[in-house]
């Protein structure tokens, strides 16, 4: 079931983009990765059919911030769920939250824990 | 036409990811924070974001927090209700108001007093306003730009800047780079105000400068910028002498110490027996036998401390795999710190 899911994750930290690579992966995710929002956005709008299922984003990046993001692809792709992240304390999350992030994680992250949340939001059934 | 476009000129990286990024953001609406030393092209970006926006029909208001005192800025931006002080002899409405269904573009937003920037998170936050002297909200439905050639990190770190309010600025942030670390924008930018201005100031033929006059032109830091390199053409119409205009560009007070490096190709340097240590901090291009009138001993100390910090953040990041919150934990520093100084002193993972 889970290899159905596709996650595009988003973070101006390219270690934490490998780490998260690969722990989605290994996980039976897909996941794709992008370096900033503003390449998160173009990635989305150019794979509207092969669409995503779920947007894992930092806040502060450079260009188009997280919320930035966030705000706009909930107008453009109102059923993808979202997931903020952040280390800068907690103003960028309370305006992820104001944009309609479904979760707001601060870091350091617990990725199973992490796991577990998505698999939540994404309805899946982890038992079988 | 109140929104007609003028240019970005530009072929450097940086340039044409602020183009795309106009076209990708300009419908939205979303806060825009943009940043950089002055005469980069800040207000140009504001006005062809305006531009490409479905607002162009409405107005663009320019309003420049430095300009005025704080409560002049007050009236400024919300305007006031008849009596709200002495001299309110009528109704006057802000700038809010002008530049309803518009852009407000607030210039200088980093020299903005703390009370007025409590004042202007209320408004972003809440989407009303009130003018002086008046119990009344007003509906507000304003596109904000805003732009800084300050560090605003570094004035939150100072608390001179509300962290709250940087957030909801920064929702997109354009950073534009100063024109030394793009040269190769020189040629067509100088192209473009060549044309221009021959076309508008000179009746007789403007010399062209030659190759080697060019170089210099290219090696030369522009601490004025864009606005800088315009004048200096604009100049040349006038003096038709391309080496008084350099030699001009040369006595430029405003001329940085860690930028000497540029005057190499420039005529009447003489730094070469000085060792090359003191030549990283020192602007010895400027001293003409009887020494030099700069060295501003807080400034160097700065350069000398940004110059180790970064080596030791550099070598302790890439020890740790660049692991941050391991590294601040090593250097004693806050997480937050550790990512502005990062920032701050553009920190790259060697790859
Ligand atoms: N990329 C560019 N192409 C053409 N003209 C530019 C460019 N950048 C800046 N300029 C011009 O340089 C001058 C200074 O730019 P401005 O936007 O006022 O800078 P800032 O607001 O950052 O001080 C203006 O006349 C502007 O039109
Ligand atoms: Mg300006």
């Amino acid at each position: 079931m889970i290899g159905t899911h596709r996650i595009l994750i988003v973070d101006d930290s390219r270690d934490l983009l490998d780490t998260f690579n690969d722990f989605f992966n290994s996980m039976g995710y897909q996941v794709s990765v992008a370096p900033d929002g503003f390449e998160a956005l173009k990635l989305l709008r150019n794979n509207s059919l092969n669409h995503f299922n779920l947007l894992i984003t930092d806040l502060v990046m450079p260009q188009i911030s997280g919320v930035g993001l966030i705000t706009i692809i909930k107008k453009e792709f109102p059923d993808l769920k979202i997931i903020a992240m952040t280390g800068y304390g907690y103003e960028p999350g309370i305006l992820a939250t104001e944009a309609q992030a479904d979760l707001v994680l601060y870091k350091p992250l617990d990725l199973f824990k992490m796991e577990k949340n998505i698999a939540k939001l994404l309805k899946i059934n982890t038992k079988k | 036409m109140r929104n007609s476009k003028q240019p970005i000129i530009g072929v450097s990286n940086s340039i044409l990811k602020i183009k795309e990024l106009i076209s990708h953001v300009a419908s939205t609406g979303l806060n825009i924070l943009i940043t950089g030393e002055t005469g980069v092209g800040k207000d140009l970006i504001a006005h062809n974001l305006y531009a490409s926006s479905p607002r162009a029909d409405n107005n663009f208001i320019k309003v420049n927090c430095a300009a005025l005192p704080e409560t002049l800025l007050e009236s400024e931006l919300y305007g006031f209700e008849k009596g709200a002080f002495t001299g309110a002899h009528k109704n006057r409405l802000g700038k809010f108001k002008a530049a309803d269904k518009g852009v407000l573009f607030l210039d200088e937003i980093g020299d903005m007093t703390l009370s007025l920037q409590s004042k202007m998170l209320h408004v972003l936050q809440t989407g009303e306003f009130s003018p002086l002297g008046s119990s009344q909200e007003f509906k507000t439905d304003v596109w904000v730009i805003a732009a800084t050639n300050h560090q605003l990190e570094e004035k939150i770190i100072n608390k001179e800047f509300r962290e709250d309010l940087y957030y909801r600025l920064n929702i997109i942030k354009i950073d534009v780079p100063p024109l030394r670390e793009r040269p190769e924008d020189i040629p067509p930018i100088f192209e473009y105000f060549f044309k221009k201005y021959s076309a508008k100031y000179s009746e007789s033929k403007v010399e062209k400068p030659e190759k080697q006059i060019f170089e210099k032109l290219l090696k030369y830091p522009w601490p004025g910028n864009i606005r800088e390199l315009q004048n200096c053409i604009k100049k040349q119409m006038v003096l038709n002498d391309w080496d008084k205009v350099i030699n001009d560009l040369l006595n430029n007070p405003t001329i940085g110490t860690s930028i000497k490096n540029n005057f190499s190709v420039l005529p009447d340097n003489n730094f070469d027996t000085t060792s090359a240590f003191l030549s990283e901090f020192i602007n010895f291009s400027k001293s003409s036998g009887s020494l030099i009138e700069d060295i501003s001993l807080k400034k160097i100390k700065k350069q000398a401390c940004d110059k180790i910090e970064k080596e030791v953040i550099s070598y302790v990041l890439s020890k740790l795999a660049w692991n941050r919150s391991k590294a601040s934990k090593i250097l004693k520093i806050s997480y937050k710190t550790l990512l502005y100084k990062i920032n701050e002193l553009d920190i790259n993972p060697h790859i």
